[in-house]
């Protein structure tokens, strides 16, 4: 078993919201880890990510921090750097997709406009770490990576952005203020927006292969 | 549509019916644990309601895949989808 400290606590990239992200890899099921506090991952999926050059394993490779190992070695220092990340084109597809749906439910009126909205956070966030990986060979893990592109920034102000965050801990650590009708209204016309920056950063993706 | 967006089809849809009740003071804002654990002491719900143990039922297996390898996924994402379909009807019922 290891235990493994990773994302903002290791960046120092900390605020008042911010939680600690730990990884547990284990062989099998383990109950003593509660999904709800560990990303539970076993040995062999762990390895197969770094095959597959998957961001997450980027992530890990360039953050995660050892807190504790039954065998004294460290595992993810051992398995050395992901292979090269091709999957780009594939996943920013999906994230434009996921962000595509989000709006379209909002627009048609569905009910959960805040999980929507974490939806289109999760959206912006993995398809801009995706992009920076992919086509720049940045690994910027954090939840502003959106923010930090410098002349390719998603161009929405922070309050919005900062909307759109505090929908995503809601919807995965269940606190926080609720967002009300007035900064979902104000938000909404830069929401709508997000599309053409995705799409501008596509067309360069798939221009590139 | 990708296995991911279609888990996260899935949440979308068990969400849409638990929202669609008008009398809740705070919407389900998700399906981890927490986010269950919230609504139900923002609306003051009895957390041994049926409606609460499927919710958690489904939380379960929507995360239950996250970690699985791409092999495993197309077969056991079809129980589990199938499974949760019928949980939303559940979900539905319980709701009345």
């Amino acid at each position: 078993m290891h235990i493994y400290a990773f994302g903002s606590v290791c960046r120092g990239d900390i605020d008042t919201e911010s939680d600690i992200d730990l990884l547990s890899i284990v062989d099998g099921y383990d109950d003593r880890f509660d999904s709800s506090t560990y990303s539970i991952y076993s040995y062999n999926r762990l390895m197969e990510l770094w095959k597959e050059g998957n961001p997450f394993a980027w992530h890990l490779a360039t953050e995660a921090k050892i807190i504790y190992s039954s065998n004294g070695k460290d595992f993810i220092k051992d398995l050395g750097e992901p292979k090269e990340y091709i999957k780009c084109k594939q996943d920013c597809i999906k994230f434009f997709n996921l962000y595509c749906k989000a709006v379209d439910s909002i627009s048609s009126g569905g009910n959960s406009v805040i999980f929507e909205m974490s939806s289109i956070f999760l959206a912006v966030r993995n398809f801009a770490t995706c992009y920076l990986l992919g086509q720049h060979k940045i690994g910027n893990f954090s939840r502003r990576s959106a923010l930090q592109m410098n002349k390719k920034s998603i161009q929405i102000s922070n309050d919005t952005y900062r909307i759109l965050e505090r929908s995503r801990v809601l919807c995965i650590r269940g606190t926080g203020k609720i967002i009300n009708r007035n900064e979902f209204e104000n938000s909404w016309d830069e929401i709508i927006s997000i599309k053409n920056w995705m799409e501008n950063l596509l067309d360069e993706v798939i221009e590139n292969g | 549509m990708d296995e991911f967006n279609n888990r996260m089809e899935a949440q979308r849809n068990v969400l849409e019916v638990i929202n669609r009740q008008l009398d809740k003071k705070e919407e389900l804002c998700g399906l981890s644990k927490k986010a269950i654990e919230r609504w139900i002491v923002a609306n003051q719900i009895n957390s041994e309601s049926e409606i609460c143990k499927i919710l958690y039922t489904i939380s379960e297996k929507l995360f239950f895949l996250a970690n699985k390898s791409q092999e495993q996924i197309s077969e056991e994402y079809r129980m589990v989808s199938s499974e949760i379909s019928e949980l939303k009807l559940d979900l539905e019922k319980a709701i009345g």
